[in-house]
């Protein structure tokens, strides 16, 4: 039953969902997936929860038995409920709850939050320069290939950059990289990532529409 | 040890510091660097720009605050071009952390601007999870997905959403996105309901989206600072991204110095070596 049920519950849905594309809105299939997708979103905002909760109890048994960097868990901890708690509660009780402008939700996402993940991100320009200055070498033919294309389409996405490859005065590079190497080279591996993708996803979900995929119950 | 070797082992603490003087250095003597407008950026403006005054469009905010240097310019940009044509705006956000916010934020700002009114020129429906579901069932009706919008207003109270029931109403749609979001937006809602759309994204992004250009499926396409940047001169009003140019510009420069370099003092070294041994 504990395999059976989960099984059929994903059946029904995935199947009532792709015969329903194939009619109208307005006919009962139809009003049936759009009841589904309804439903699709509300087991959505369950998933976020499960993840707090799961986040929670991870950290808080780790700093229950004081494990290494058990600190940080409390920090952890201190920051998702400061953030989730005054979110939640109305904006009628206190100009501080909800998430309007003004409230301890919106305060600590623009100066906290949001400052701590573009400096995150930014920091990746100092990796990325080491990285580039130690690994990038031109070791092989293919590598060799990869780095000449690279160093011209970096200079390519910058106004200095674009400037200098204008200086050549056969050849116009930059129309030369936006046609063919971005274009033509690069699209057509793309198109091949994208179809490829696209046909995995196609498959993999036939696979547990049809129950042959079980993983997604924690089951081989 | 040669200099070679030496350069070859260089502390990483140098190439940091070169890094950091490369980008301060613009912001204390701005550069004006030519920038030249590439076909993508200017088929968006066209294709916006074509659109009649009073259609109703979507913007969406499908972007981390990580990416905002990239994105933020394209979608202030976008609003910009958007309400200078009296083109009335719905934003919403697949991205559960902070894309609501960003949505609101930006919108609000950019509507005192040019004296919008919340509920009649724009709206902002947050976010709601699962996003190829919210995708999908919009098309059949927005107040299902969203009943409410950001701040919990019913929909049916709101006039331009009044006037917005599904993908019917919408002209068109603009997705800023630093994820792969932007394929589902292209398969469900342009493909299955036949919404023209564009998409601006990090520079990171934008070379798996020539693709969808060349199909048609995209009318234009921004990638990274740059494409911000051409947008934001396109709609005139330069801002953050023209500003990010010249340090953009010095460190892409220095980083390919830095290729060189580590590639001379690569191979000299391993001759040297080899000399030697």
């Amino acid at each position: 039953m504990k395999t059976t049920l989960p099984v059929l519950v994903a059946f029904l849905s995935g199947l009532i969902l792709v015969v329903s594309f194939f009619f109208d809105d307005k006919n009962w299939l139809g009003l049936l997936g759009q009841e589904l997708k309804i439903w699709l979103t509300i087991v959505g905002g369950f998933t976020l929860l499960l993840g707090v909760v799961s986040i929670t109890k991870v950290n808080w048994v780790a700093v229950k038995r004081k494990k290494e960097g058990w600190k940080y868990k409390v920090l952890t901890l201190i920051a998702i409920f400061t953030m989730a708690i005054p979110s939640v509660l109305s904006p009628d009780w206190s100009s501080y709850f909800g998430r309007n402008d003004g409230s301890v939700y919106d305060w600590l996402f623009q100066y906290l939050m949001s400052p701590m993940m573009a400096t995150m991100f930014a920091t990746l320009a100092f990796y990325i320069a080491s990285a580039a200055y130690r690994a990038f070498r031109a070791r092989s033919a293919e590598a060799t290939l990869l780095l000449i294309t690279a160093t011209f389409v970096m200079l390519w996405r910058v106004p200095m950059g674009e400037w200098i490859l204008n200086l050549v005065p056969w050849i116009d590079i930059p129309y030369f990289l936006e046609t063919y190497i971005m274009g033509g080279i690069n699209m057509a591996v793309q198109r091949g990532i994208i179809i490829g993708a696209a046909l995995g996803a196609a498959s993999m979900s036939l696979r547990i529409i049809l129950g042959i995929e079980r993983t997604y119950m924690g089951k081989g | 040890m040669s200099i070679w070797q030496k350069m070859e082992s260089m502390d990483r603490r140098w190439i940091y510091l070169m890094v950091a003087i490369t980008v301060i250095i613009p912001f204390l003597f701005p550069m004006s660097l030519p920038i030249s407008i590439s076909p993508h950026a200017q088929a968006v403006y066209d294709t916006i720009d074509e659109l009649p005054d009073g259609s109703t469009v979507m913007l969406v905010f499908d972007y981390y605050p990580s990416t905002i240097a990239e994105c933020e310019p394209m979608a202030i940009a976008a609003l910009h071009q958007f309400f200078s044509k009296d083109i009335k705006v719905v934003t919403l956000s697949n991205i559960p952390l902070g894309g609501p916010s960003m949505a609101e934020t930006i919108t609000r700002m950019m509507a005192e601007k040019y004296n919008k009114v919340y509920g009649v020129d724009y709206v902002n429906l947050g976010y709601k999870a699962n996003y190829v579901a919210v995708m999908s069932g919009m098309g059949q009706a927005i107040s299902d997905i969203f009943p409410t919008d950001n701040s919990g207003t019913l929909l049916s109270e709101l006039p331009l959403m009044q006037q917005t029931p599904n993908y019917d109403s919408i002209s068109f749609l603009f997705e800023v996105a630093d994820n792969a979001t932007a394929d589902y937006w292209v398969s469900i809602v342009n493909a299955q309901f036949g919404v023209p759309m564009v998409c601006g994204t990090t520079a990171v992004g934008a070379p798996k989206y020539y693709a969808f250009v060349a199909s048609g499926q995209f009318k234009g396409l921004l990638g990274g600072m740059k494409g911000a940047a051409e947008y934001e001169i396109l709609v005139g009003h330069k801002d953050a991204a023209v500003k990010g140019m010249s340090a953009q510009s010095l460190v892409h420069l220095l980083i390919i110095f830095l290729v060189l370099l580590g590639n001379l003092s690569f191979f000299i070294g391993r001759r040297k070596s080899k000399g030697v041994a």
